[in-house]
């Protein structure tokens, strides 16, 4: 496995905060060198799975967003204290946030084991 | 201070004028929602959303573009996108909604 930088983001899931995750994304995505329209698509698809998140959750827990930063590629896993946020896509009657994030995103691991879900985009010219 | 979506209609004989201004989003969504579908209920004309400050959209912010098109189709009217920054227009790609909507420069 290779080396990575991890930041990491806990917040409650609430509506009003999804701007301050989009505005976290964008900054750690242009630090590390994503080109303009990498890091617009970075910003949707987190945003979207936080839309989910808050869609399906309870609000009681906070969500954790972890961004671990690979030399040629970020990984952003979401997880959280409440066990029951699992598989959160299956029988999606959100249609649009799943096909935005699967067109943007190189990896989409959408039920894991040990969190939420991760999703993953590769910085081009550094593999 | 959150970013906010500005929203201004005018009315004009044929077709109603939405300019958006700002991020659309699963925060600023629910007012727009009111707005939009009021006056996609409320009137008998073609409704034309102007996007040129329209920064962010988001699944919640299409969902209600959707929700408006059906309520204006029912009266045989249309919603015609105009000036759709690309980073935005590409998801409408994306999601086939660019077949539903008339998107105009």
């Amino acid at each position: 496995m290779d080396n990575f930088d991890a930041i990491e983001l806990k917040l409650p899931l609430k509506a009003e905060y999804v701007s301050v995750v989009r505005l976290t994304a964008s900054g750690i995505s242009n630090r590390i060198g994503f080109d303009i329209d990498s890091i617009e698509d970075i910003k949707i698809a987190i945003a979207e799975v936080c839309n989910k998140l808050i869609t399906v959750g309870n609000a009681k827990e906070d969500i954790k967003i972890i961004f671990k930063v690979f030399k040629d590629k970020l990984t952003v896993i979401f997880d959280s204290e409440d066990k029951s946020l699992k598989c959160i896509f299956g029988g999606s009657e959100n249609e649009f946030g799943l096909s935005i994030i699967n067109a943007l995103m190189d990896e989409v691991d959408l039920c894991s084991d040990s969190y939420i879900l991760s999703i993953s985009k590769v910085i081009e010219g550094k593999s | 201070m959150a970013e906010e979506l500005d929203y201004r209609e005018e009315h004009l004989e044929g077709s109603v004028n939405i300019y958006l201004k700002g991020e659309l989003d699963i925060y600023s969504s629910e007012g727009f929602k009111e707005k939009l579908y009021k006056t996609a209920e409320n009137t008998d004309a073609d409704l034309k959303i102007h996007c040129e400050n329209l920064r962010y959209i988001d699944s919640t912010g299409l969902g209600i573009f959707v929700g408006a098109l059906k309520r204006v189709k029912a009266k045989n009217k249309n919603i015609i996108l105009i000036n759709l920054k690309d980073n935005l227009k590409k998801l409408f790609i994306i999601t086939g909604l660019d077949k539903v909507f008339i998107i105009e420069e």
